[in-house]
């Protein structure tokens, strides 16, 4: 028989060491039923004290493990970037504008997995945008699958300081029902407002560069009001050239340069992130404001007064009088193909995305989004009774005409979004004194180039 | 037939095994030793500098990137700033650094008092700092716009949010501002070191104030400065914060520099490998900084 030696036992010893490093994590994992899970953080503490409640109901329902990071909402997005590009990245991941940024891309290149099993738990439910925007084209299977499930809803309402508006002797009642005319009724209260405040504007209007989402956002309402969705249509396909198109983007940036340049926008706003609006809404040095969600008004929800001073507005009409599409912005989850903790967190998902747990987790969170399902808009009063805020908010998303952001059609325009093209093509007008008809024709150009990109096949 | 081999001298000199001298000389359990304390660094060298570095490269590896990147007008106009913001940013600086640290050689208590305050903007950190300085700027509601208005009646300019030379000039004194008392310490440091009885020679000579700073106290310190220009120049190609934290590369993207729009490719635009190339596209520049530096830190003939 041969005896170990000290150096045998210790080389041994070392061996089985490191393989138990390797083998441990994978172990543990299978045995745990754990999914880590990426969140975004709310804009109100009780949208996160809601999260955490409905994974503890579901914790206590299932025996499963939810492993969860709340992280805010720019960092997020970062670790998002980051896990999918090194392949380590969470077993279920959400986040606000997901539909609008990194799932499309990341669809397109074949690293999502198919959450179509989950989607089809709650198919006749959802409301047939949010639908829409759960399904992307992947470049690999040249097929579009779902990737993305909807957990809530954002539309862009009217936030007004309605005492301001009093202030400088209109009502708004009075307030004219088409697009561009309804931007104008506010012009003419600058002046009597700064009568006795310095500083103060009346358009929240947002041409900037700066994003992620703002600036887009608004000049996508001006487009559609102007009859431009069509730059883009559902098959994926651009239309850049199309003379319709064409004007209304001429349109849109004439009316926002003009509105920037005749001194009704902030100078500032060249450069506003997504919370600045805000900002600039609440300290009162805007008038009106058109903004994603209630978070405007959600944010004063402990401050009664003001709470109720705000008044959350509709859209009127589009430029042409007929009834506004409002862009539809699906706040959801998507997870890495192969991820360790697929199952677990499918079934996580599959949890969230239950009516009653969906409406509670959204109530919770002071129905700052909206759900996904409008059955259960119109049946609980929350939502369109209760609060003229969430009434109007609501009504905008779930009873008024609504289309997907561009970017579920086509990956190409969240690149186009990402670098901001709109917002350039304003500066380039009122910075460079570029003429509309020139600053439009660069943009569309810069689109079509970016969108070139990704030849989505016809389906 | 049989033939006789003659050997050398050379032939009797006992030979280190080959085994031996790939263990550096090290017998048994020395050996061991010695790899159980270098296996930790070697690890660590290669998971977290090794690694990223290769990782990096391997994004930003395909020429199509930088073809890409070139068609971006973003990328031509970061380009220009860095130019702008290193160029500028650096040289003012350092020779204000130059000038300061010879006023601080003053022997008063009181010039004493000033250093301590003067590197206060060094001491603290840098974020706050920045982001501090972002909101004074505010155009609408910012510190400094506020008491142009309140003392002077004034409307003062949007300074990072409408001009791109305001903000670009702003990002570059919101750099100096932090950066300068640190420079100025170090060459501070650097004119102590300068033997006193060089001066008083010097003096002897008649050689005092302007003269006495171009031919005894520059040429000493070239080198330091020379060295300490180029370190700065490394540091400022790379940074981040200055830019992004006071202007965000605002307004309408015109103040980026290859490092936050290397972010913000890689993040926002969710392009990871077109951020990985915009920020390996100043390896042109940075490399031939590095190997002077590099031959500067070896030469003999350092002044001080």
């Amino acid at each position: 028989m041969r005896y170990p030696s000290r150096r045998s036992v210790l080389r041994g010893s070392l061996a089985v060491a490191a393989a138990s490093t390797f083998a441990r994590p994978y172990i543990a994992r299978a045995q745990a039923k754990t999914a880590k899970v990426l969140w975004v953080q709310g804009f109100v503490k009780e949208e996160d004290e809601a999260f955490k409640k409905m994974v503890e109901d579901y914790q206590k329902a299932s025996g499963n493990t939810i492993d969860y990071s709340l992280i805010p909402f720019g960092p997020a997005m970062q670790k998002i970037v980051a896990g999918l590009t090194s392949g380590d990245a969470p077993d279920v991941m959400f986040h606000d504008i997901a539909d609008n940024s990194v799932v499309p891309q990341n669809a397109w290149n074949d690293k999502l997995e198919d959450v179509g099993a989950v989607v089809d738990s709650q198919k006749a439910k959802f409301h047939p945008t949010a639908l829409r925007a759960s399904v992307y084209f992947n470049n690999v299977s040249k097929q579009r699958h779902a990737y993305y499930v909807p957990v809530k809803i954002g539309v862009l309402p009217f936030h007004v300081w309605g005492s301001m508006v009093t202030k400088a002797g209109f009502k708004l009642s009075d307030a004219p029902t088409t697009w561009d005319a309804f931007w104008d009724f506010f012009k003419p209260m600058q002046k009597k407002l700064r009568e006795s405040v310095r500083g103060v504007y009346v358009h929240g209007l947002q041409p900037t560069t700066t994003g992620p989402a703002d600036g887009n956002n608004t000049f996508h309402h001006f487009l559609i009001a102007n009859g431009g969705y069509g730059i883009l249509t559902e098959d994926g396909q651009p239309h850049v050239n199309d003379p319709q198109v064409k004007e209304a983007v001429i349109k849109s940036l004439t009316y926002i340069s003009t509105s920037y340049k005749e001194g009704y926008v902030p100078p500032g706003a060249l450069s506003w992130n997504d919370a600045d609006d805000n900002n600039a809404f609440h300290a009162k040095q805007i008038v009106m404001d058109l903004d994603g969600t209630i978070s405007t008004e959600v944010a004063m929800f402990h401050e009664k007064e003001k709470y109720d001073d705000v008044v959350t507005m509709q859209h009127p009409n589009d430029n042409f009088g007929k009834p506004m599409h409002a862009q539809f912005g699906v706040a959801g989850c998507f997870m890495p193909k192969g991820a360790k903790g697929a199952q677990v967190g499918k079934e996580f998902l599959t949890y969230v995305i239950q009516p009653e747990v969906q409406n509670n987790y959204l109530k919770t969170g002071l129905g700052r989004w909206l759900p996904t399902m409008p059955d259960l808009v119109k049946s609980d009063p929350f939502w369109l009774k209760e609060d003229p805020h969430r009434t109007a908010y609501a009504t905008i998303g779930m009873i008024n005409p609504t289309v997907p952001n561009y970017p579920v059609f086509n990956p190409g325009y969240a690149e186009a979004n990402a670098q901001q093209v709109w917002g350039l093509a304003v500066a380039d007008i009122v910075k460079n004194n570029m003429t509309p008809q020139a600053s439009a024709e660069k943009a569309l150009k810069r689109i079509g180039d970016i969108l070139a990109k990704y030849p989505v096949a016809q389906s | 037939m049989t033939s006789t081999q003659v050997l050398g001298a050379d032939d009797f000199v006992p030979r280190r095994p080959t085994r031996r001298l790939w263990r550096g000389g090290l017998q048994g359990s020395e050996y061991a030793w010695a790899l159980a304390f270098v296996v930790p660094y070697i690890a660590l060298f290669l998971a977290f500098v090794a690694y990223p570095v290769v990782f990096g490269a391997w994004l930003g590896h395909k020429p199509e990137l930088y073809v890409e990147l070139y068609d971006d007008p973003l990328y031509l106009q970061a380009v220009t700033n860095t130019i702008l913001y290193v160029g500028i940013g650096v040289n003012l600086k350092m020779f204000g650094a130059l000038l300061l640290s010879g006023y601080f050689m003053r022997r008063s208590w009181w010039t004493k008092s000033l250093l301590l305050v003067f590197v206060l903007p060094w001491a603290v950190p840098a974020l706050p700092s920045f982001i501090s300085i972002h909101w004074m700027l505010n155009g609408q509601w910012g510190l400094l716009n506020n008491f142009l208005w309140t003392v002077f009646d004034v409307d003062g300019p949007g300074w990072i949010e409408t001009s791109r030379g305001l903000a670009l000039g702003s990002v570059i004194f919101s750099h100096i501002w932090k950066w300068m008392p640190f420079w100025t310490v170090i060459l501070l440091a650097g004119r102590m070191a300068i033997p006193q009885d060089l001066y008083e020679a010097a003096e002897v000579d008649g050689a005092t104030g302007l003269r006495r700073f171009a031919f005894v106290t520059f040429p000493l310190l070239a080198n330091l400065y020379l060295v300490c220009t180029l370190l700065s120049t490394i540091f400022t190609l790379g940074d981040f914060n200055s830019v992004y934290f006071v202007s965000g590369g605002g307004p309408a993207l015109s103040t980026h520099v290859l490092a936050t729009l290397g972010i913000r490719d890689a993040f926002e635009v969710a392009r990871p490998d077109l951020g990985v190339a915009t920020v390996l596209s100043a390896l042109p520049l940075m490399i031939p900084l590095v190997l002077v530096l590099m031959r500067k830190l070896r030469s003999t003939e350092v002044s001080l």
